[in-house]
């Protein structure tokens, strides 16, 4: 009995470790090929040996290079700005809606509640050619407006929020209503520092997303200005096909960075993900 | 609560742009699948029906449709299933699951187009390691992407690759809220392990299966950053998937009528097969 149930112990250990290294594996190498020089990066492919998974001739010129030559600096900057802006307004209008449902009895609550609900469940590829045309008729092409503001509003950080509010107690309100608060003061200094875990759960989930996003910027920018690190990165594919070493030191920079940032925030992450989920 | 016109103060900022820019493209989208480019340029042609009945006698579009109808009825139900296999295993009471969960969850911080990008590089035909690892084992080498008929399945490849760990969270969050009684009280009335699997965490992950089954699918008909990337819809138009084909229209060849009359068409194939996939999982309780 007991060796039966070591046995699929040890199972599970072996299917864990499998299913790791298929995960692990392209973004390993990656990193090893990103501090190889690049006359090395396909020297070791084949025949497989050691050399092929471990460097020998470890560098950085390729990190190095992104950030002298090909501007990196500039679209890390674009990025975290652009991230950021969306986190701070997206958390701010978000909430301040959210507030609004979870909290008062008003005419329309449930209509408007309902187009919330509608525009979370619109994929954004659905809306991305007309909205283009009417970014473009506001004169946002080439503008972090153009990135920024469509990405702000968005119904599944008003839907986080809302959860969250209602299970506020109503009376915490009440007395301060009572001693004279404004509602904007019991927003800002009564619920909004009691909601730190669901504002970090919104704020990781809108600022990966932004990070992600991949199809909006490539349509709504086009000058080296405001390129940001995904379109910069398919700009690998094409244009400097051959500079392996410093495509993979940007790939490197552009998952390791929302690694870290998800990694130890994982707890909110799945949080935030899974209240998403209960939608009933 | 009292004063009538605080909540739309709170609530103005955000729906205003919820109807800017989320509510009123969807409007615009339907207006442009009946405008067609005009002959003076600037000035689109109302064409009515035209750019659907266009579409129907086209069969560069209907190859389109098979194509988005093949990599979906594939690449759902084995994400699905990968990933409740994999929440499964991260449910395992074992030393050490911790670290294996963060492990599983890192795909979900690395964005499509890079996944792209290192394995499009891991598997290139001449020079990439799949195909020296493939040769090191005693197998022939593989053209991958660079074949009709392969590239569809490295699409499905990747595309599993980076969602598993995202459907998972789902899921595990399903399994953590079965009560431990119920397999407790199972495991009295003398049921095996599978008899517990199907007849307690089957019936409870209904709903969270469910969700998964929805939202997988509607992602992945709207995928379109691998085929952009990797293939522009090719070879032959083997990866060519309808949402390629509109991209392809709006910017490529600068008919966003044409354009949009195709992702209202994929909307409402995507609702219709919601609709039955909700039908069917609901008639199995």
């Amino acid at each position: 009995m007991k060796g039966a149930a070591s046995l699929t112990r040890s199972a599970i250990c072996l299917v864990q470790i499998v299913t790791a290294f298929c995960i692990l594996f392209p973004l390993l190498f990656a990193v090893v090929s990103s501090v190889r020089p690049l006359n090395d990066i396909y020297k070791y492919v084949s025949p497989v040996t050691w050399r092929t998974f471990f460097p020998t001739n470890v560098t950085f010129e390729a990190y190095i290079h992104l950030f002298a030559e090909r501007n990196f600096g500039s679209v890390l900057f674009n990025t975290f700005y652009v991230a950021l802006m969306t986190v701070l307004f997206g958390v701010l209008l978000g909430s301040m809606a959210a507030f609004a449902f979870a909290k008062f009895q008003f005419r329309g609550k449930h209509a408007l509640f309902g187009l919330v609900l509608l525009t979370f469940m619109i994929p954004f590829e659905v809306i991305a050619i007309p909205l283009y045309g009417l970014v473009n008729q506001l004169g946002w092409i080439d503008t972090y407006y153009g990135i920024v503001v469509p990405a702000v509003a968005n119904g599944l950080v008003i839907f986080l929020f809302r959860q969250f509010f209602l299970d506020l107690p109503d009376s915490l309100l009440e007395s301060a209503r009572m001693d004279g608060a404004t509602w904007g003061r019991i927003y800002a200094w009564i619920v909004m520092p009691l909601s730190k875990p669901v504002t970090v759960s919104a704020a990781l989930m809108l600022f990966i997303s932004q990070w992600e996003s991949f199809m909006w910027p490539l349509i709504v920018t086009r000058s080296k200005q405001y390129k940001v690190i995904q379109v910069a990165m398919s700009d690998f594919t094409t244009e400097h096909a051959t500079i392996w070493n410093e495509m993979f030191a940007a790939s490197v920079i552009a998952f390791i960075i929302p690694i870290l940032l998800l990694l130890p925030l994982q707890r909110y992450f799945i949080q935030g993900v899974t209240h998403s989920g209960i939608k009933e | 609560m009292k004063a009538r016109y605080v909540p739309y103060l709170f609530l103005a900022p955000a729906v205003v742009l919820l109807l800017i820019f989320k509510v009123y493209p969807i409007a615009l989208g339907l207006k442009n699948s009946l405008y067609a480019p005009g002959f003076i340029a600037g000035l689109d042609a109302f064409v009515g029906f035209d750019n659907y009945t266009g579409l129907f006698a086209d069969h560069v579009f209907w190859h389109s449709v098979y194509v988005t109808l093949f990599f979906n009825v594939f690449v759902n139900p084995i994400q699905i299933g990968l990933a409740f296999g994999l929440a499964l295993l991260l449910n395992a009471r074992l030393k050490g699951i911790q670290a294996f969960r963060s492990v599983s969850f890192i795909p979900i911080a690395v964005s499509l187009p890079i996944a792209c990008i290192l394995w499009n590089i891991m598997l290139n035909p001449e020079q990439g390691v799949m195909n020296s690892i493939l040769i090191g084992l005693g197998f022939s080498p593989q053209p991958f992407l660079t074949s009709k008929d392969q590239a569809i399945w490295i699409i499905i490849l990747i595309a599993t690759w980076k969602g598993v760990g995202y459907w998972a969270v789902f899921l595990l969050a399903g399994l953590q809220e079965v009560p431990q009684v119920l397999y407790e009280a199972a495991s009295i009335d003398g049921a095996g392990k599978w008899d517990r699997f199907r007849d307690v965490t089957f019936p409870l992950m209904k709903r969270p299966l469910t969700f998964v089954t929805v939202a997988d699918t509607v992602a992945n008909f709207l995928l379109f950053a691998p085929m952009y990337i990797l293939t522009k819809g090719g070879p032959e138009n083997s990866t060519n998937v309808l949402m390629e084909e509109s991209f392809n229209s709006a910017f490529v060849y600068s008919d966003p009528g044409r354009a949009s009359a195709i992702v209202i068409l994929l909307l409402i194939l995507i609702l219709l097969i919601i609709g039955l996939q909700f039908r069917l999982l609901r008639s199995k309780v």
